[in-house]
């Protein structure tokens, strides 16, 4: 545990995708699962990168890597499972992560005015500001485009 | 953080089994319903099957006719969007007028649960599969056999073997 103790602290989850670190609010993760297979299969969902088996349950991955560090991620590793908000139901969702996480308690600030909408916020840990992650907005942001599988509109 | 440790896959939901075939196109393994399939043959033994004119569908380029009935021949490799590869078999579904050209059958198995697929999927994919099955530690997607074509693909595709057939009757008319 690192971070500073305050009144409107809270915790956050600090992962590392690509060179850089990001938090994701505790709350909404529920594990840090082992590089399991990824199960892959024809579709054309925009960042969905296949399926992973954790719980008994079915849950979907994304690609966030895309977005966030520019490039598709390496085979083999971790996955940070949390929940996916809908209208009235929630999901479990996986996204790859290179390597350890972290569990701090720090207080948010607002993020910077031309932050894309997947920044909910920032944290200061130390040195360094942490961008918080939005899951939600992340992964409704990426543009339609073909992945492995798919193509825009491979019915033709 | 503690790590999870790896657990070995289980279903949470118990239903009826249902018996399924696995098949492959283009390296990749699906599920359909058995009860769903007609008839399985070899590309070989369809000699009879007519081209059909037709540049909206690009995946349907032939038609069958069994049982007095004819079935439109969707390419799997296209419909899911695959490389191309030359299929040696096609599924005849039953109860809609579509054959399915395949690549393998793998072979017949039983399903206890077919999950429904992540609300993450919201492509085409939705129209493709009734949702995912495990089936010895792998996740295959239980294809959907109206998935294939739509009612408006079906309208389209009446439509062009109808203005074919209008055409050859007028140039049989025209050589008398």
């Amino acid at each position: 545990m690192s971070g500073s103790d305050n009144t409107n602290a809270k915790s956050y989850v600090l992962v590392q995708i690509g060179d850089r670190r990001f938090a994701m609010s505790a709350v909404t993760v529920s594990e840090l699962a082992p590089p399991v297979r990824l199960h892959q299969f024809p579709q054309t969902s925009p960042l969905v990168a296949g399926v992973i088996v954790r719980r008994g349950r079915i849950v979907p991955v994304y690609d966030v890597s895309r977005i966030l560090a520019g490039k598709n991620s390496p085979a083999h590793r971790f996955y940070l499972v949390a929940s996916r908000e809908f209208d009235s139901f929630s999901e479990p969702s996986a996204i790859p992560i290179d390597g350890e996480c972290e569990l701090v308690t720090a207080p948010i600030q607002p993020s910077d005015a031309n932050s894309p909408n997947y920044i909910s916020g920032r944290l200061t840990i130390g040195e360094e500001n942490i961008e918080v992650l939005d899951l939600n907005a992340l992964v409704t942001s990426a543009p339609a485009e073909p992945n492995e599988f798919g193509y825009a509109d491979p019915r033709g | 953080m503690k790590i999870a440790a790896q657990e070995p896959i289980k279903s949470r939901r118990i239903r009826r089994s249902e018996a399924v075939i696995l098949f492959t196109v283009a390296n990749q393994l699906f599920a359909i319903a058995a009860d769903s399939v007609q008839e399985i043959r070899s590309t070989d033994s369809l000699g009879a099957a007519l081209e059909i004119e037709q540049q909206e569908i690009l995946k349907v380029r032939h038609t069958i006719e069994r049982n007095h009935r004819t079935y439109f021949v969707v390419n799997a490799c296209a419909h899911f969007g695959l490389r191309v590869v030359r299929p040696t078999l096609v599924l005849i579904l039953r109860q809609i007028r579509v054959a399915v050209l395949v690549d393998k059958i793998e072979r017949m198995t039983e399903i206890s649960a077919i999950h429904a697929l992540p609300r993450a999927f919201i492509g085409a994919e939705c129209q493709w599969y009734r949702g995912l099955a495990y089936v010895e530690d792998q996740v295959i997607p239980v294809v959907s056999p109206t998935g294939f074509l739509t009612a408006n693909d079906f309208q389209r595709l009446d439509g062009a073997m109808a203005e074919a057939a209008s055409h050859q009757s007028l140039e049989g008319a025209i050589q008398i």
